[in-house]
């Protein structure tokens, strides 16, 4: 460019220009009552960009983004902006933002595998903050593509893999990279970490399995007992062939046995090998019920009726239920004849009965007052067994 | 019948034996060698011919349809004999430089002669030492003790050669101090890359190589710390070929390290009782300090301890739970050994030495010697 000597005639023209304002007023200025929004809206004086760039409001900035923004420079120039502009999202936390630059940038499809590459590991850096680990670890994996040694790449797919709990592909991947740098502190803290967390899991996995077959021992020694005992068990499904084979009886009964009742009772073995039931009693009368969680095989009704009904229950309106007074049945549904059981029958004589079948592993029994109206009525019209 | 010395026949093999030699007298030739190389006298016989021995080595090393794998199996068992480490590097001293570099081909067929070789060299401190210095001069990039320790623990290295030995030739280099500073670096990861082979099912070979390198490893009471620490964690890579299906109380188990909680009832013990033996040594290595033994003490070793005691069945197999040492006693591997004991136990050392070198046991096969 020339060198210009000063003009003289230039400083005549200053001269005069100045002169103007002295009889005319500027107008370009700023408005005195908005002149911090006017201000704000100067690329130059800035302090937040707007997110979107309305030409209209904002006709400088619009210009200045077609300059960077402009599909007549080169596909690696577009792409490099893209990047800049991903990356100063990124820095200000806002990963969705970012992923959108990277992603423009990626768009352009520009011929530079480095500035591609480092997009994708980019994109897979905001993502991972974002936690998309599955799209971060494919974004790193197509940059390994473009570079196999991109270090950064490796290392956020092993920490991908780590959040993913593959620690096996974690302690993989950090090998790979360790080939490339054998000291990376970020690769040796992941690998030792990935590994500690992959002996962890495969201690869950033991423990969990060597308490299932625990479990099934324990049903299995259950119901080992139970057919010891000649005890005939039934199944809830409705409609089931009654003669099941035998495997398929004693899986329902193991999947009894896993499920607990409602209230969390279940059949237990003692020390001794002797069996605790969840009894249920049903009162017909007033459609009341009681649950013995856990009554010994051994223990006799009259000793548990004792107790039960020691005092009155409150449903009992005519205070008549009392361990002298009460009957015990249970009913043969097949055959829909009841069968009055002796109090002092133990549980296990009557499991025993050849009549008796155990539904849901729950014996069930209905208490009346025999020489009550109700005991008659109830009676009336079915076939009634004593049990010796 | 001709009145040929042994002499005079072994070098009547020699033409046969030459590169660019008919493929199939090649192969006659070296398999003769191999014949020989099964017993003393022909051993012998062999070490005085350094023309022949050179081209062995050729042989070994040569792409097909060369006889390398007789030639290198030949090789196992002239190295087997210390005796022969010295007319073998005499009449070839390139004989480490180039069995390594077949050895870390991921593509020569008979790697794992080529390392049993290797194993068998490497037992006495002179190839030690030339073996050391082949890895040494490296390619740039990646040393070749760190492309040895890939090839041992990345499975599928060579697809078709497993490369066990390099288990014994790895403990071989790691008597060795600057092998062993490489192992034990803490900027890398290279000593806990071999942890999990202590439970490698498919070699004795290759558990006793890396057992036997850690073992050496654990001499370094320096590093001792880092070892039993959560860097590396050691201690449960050593104890679980020791630990059986033991059905521990939940109290019990909790105390354990993670690896050796809940194992299966088919979980099974290291089978060699030499292996056996070498774990314990090295755990004991660990406790030679006051921290060291306190750490081991914490992870629970003396649970698995307790119950290899109760079944071990070797007597040799020495299992030792003890106490905390008297004073002056605290770190083991500084104590002054008293003159008249030094003396004793070197010679109880040479004679067990002796023993073991009545026990070699030649055969007509490729014979390897058990690896130290």
């Amino acid at each position: 460019m020339e060198r210009q000597e000063p003009d003289a005639t230039f400083d005549d023209g200053m001269d005069s220009f100045l002169e103007k304002f002295q009889s005319q007023p500027y107008r370009g200025g700023f408005h005195e009552s908005q002149w911090e929004e006017e201000f704000e809206k100067i690329p130059l004086f800035m302090k937040n960009s707007p997110s979107e760039i309305d030409p209209l409001e904002n006709p400088d900035l619009a210009c200045l983004q077609s300059i960077i923004f402009d599909e007549e420079r080169s596909p690696e120039d577009q792409a490099r902006t893209y990047k800049d502009e991903g990356n100063d999202y990124f820095k200000e936390k806002d990963y969705k933002k970012a992923v959108i630059s990277y992603t423009e940038g990626l768009k352009k499809k520009c011929a530079d595998p480095d500035l591609n590459a480092v997009l994708y590991t980019n994109r897979a850096a905001a993502q991972y903050y974002l936690g998309n680990f599955r799209s971060s670890l494919n974004d790193v994996t197509a940059a390994r593509k473009l570079k196999p040694c991109h270090l950064k790449a490796i290392i956020r797919g092993a920490s991908c893999h780590l959040e993913l709990k593959n620690y096996v592909e974690a302690v993989n991947w950090c090998d790979e990279g360790l080939q490339i740098d054998a000291t990376e502190k970020k690769l040796l803290d992941l690998r030792a970490k990935a590994d500690k967390l992959k002996r962890t899991e495969q201690r869950d996995i033991r423990k969990a399995k060597l308490k299932e077959k625990k479990k099934q021992d324990q049903n299995e020694a259950l119901l080992q007992a139970i057919k010891a005992r000649n005890i005939r068990l039934v199944t809830e499904a409705p409609g089931e062939d009654e003669d099941l084979a035998s495997e398929g009886l004693s899986e329902l009964a193991l999947y009894g046995l896993s499920s607990e009742n409602p209230c969390g009772a279940r059949l237990s073995v003692d020390d001794q090998g002797r069996l605790s039931w969840p009894v249920l009693f049903l009162y017909p009368e007033y459609a009341q019920s009681d649950l013995v969680s856990a009554f010994h095989e051994d223990s006799r009704f009259i000793d548990h009726l004792m107790v039960m009904f020691g005092e009155t229950p409150s449903w009992d309106l005519e205070q008549k239920y009392c361990p002298d007074n009460l009957e015990v049945f249970f009913e043969d549904e097949d055959r829909a004849e009841l069968y009055c059981v002796p109090p002092s029958s133990t549980l296990l004589q009557v499991l025993q009965h050849p009549r008796y079948f155990v539904k849901a592993l729950t014996p069930t029994f209905l208490v009346c007052v025999g020489s009550s109206g109700f005991c008659r009525n109830y009676l009336q019209g079915k076939k009634v067994h004593q049990v010796k | 019948m001709s009145e040929t010395s042994p002499k005079a026949e072994a070098a009547k093999l020699l033409p046969f034996l030459m590169l660019g030699e008919r493929a199939d007298l090649q192969a006659a030739a070296a398999q003769h060698v191999l014949a020989l190389t099964g017993s003393g006298p022909g051993r012998t016989l062999l070490a005085g011919q350094a023309a022949l021995l050179r081209s062995l080595v050729e042989l070994a090393v040569a792409p097909p349809p060369a006889p390398a794998r007789d030639a290198a199996r030949a090789l196992v068992n002239l190295a087997a004999d210390p005796g022969l480490h010295k007319p073998l590097l005499e009449a070839e001293p390139g004989l480490p430089v180039r069995l390594l570099g077949c050895v870390l081909d991921p593509q020569w067929p008979w790697a794992e002669e080529a390392a049993a070789v290797l194993a068998n060299l490497s037992r006495e401190p002179v190839p030690c030492a030339a073996l050391i210095e082949a890895l040494a001069a490296a390619e740039p990039g990646e040393s070749g003790l760190e492309r040895l320790v890939r090839a041992l623990c990345t499975p599928g290295y060579n697809a078709r050669a497993p490369l066990h030995y390099l288990g014994p030739v790895l403990s071989n280099l790691s008597q060795c101090p600057a092998t062993r500073a490489f192992l034990l670096d803490r900027n890398r990861c290279v000593v806990q890359r071999l942890l999990p082979l202590t439970q490698y099912p498919d070699s004795s070979v290759r558990r006793g190589g890396v057992v036997g390198t850690l073992r050496n490893c654990c001499f370094e009471h320096r590093h001792h710390e880092w070892l039993l620490g959560p860097e590396v964690d050691i201690l449960p890579f050593l104890l679980l070929p020791l630990a059986g299906p033991e059905d521990f109380s939940e109290e019990e188990m909790e105390r354990l390290p993670v690896d050796l909680q809940y194992l299966p009832p088919e979980k099974q013990r290291e089978p060699d009782a030499d292996i056996r033996k070498m774990l314990i040594e090295t755990i004991m290595l660990l406790t030679a300090t006051a921290p060291g033994r306190k750490q081991v003490r914490d992870q629970g070793a003396y649970l698995i301890l307790r119950e290899l005691h109760s079944w071990e069945p070797e007597p040799d197999v020495q299992v030792l739970i003890g106490d905390e040492p008297e004073r002056g006693l605290e770190n083991l591997l500084e104590v002054q050994v008293p003159e008249e004991v030094e003396r004793q136990l070197q010679q109880q050392d040479h004679q067990e030495r002796e023993q073991q070198e009545l026990e070699l046991d030649p055969g007509p096969q490729a014979e390897e010697a058990a690896p130290t």
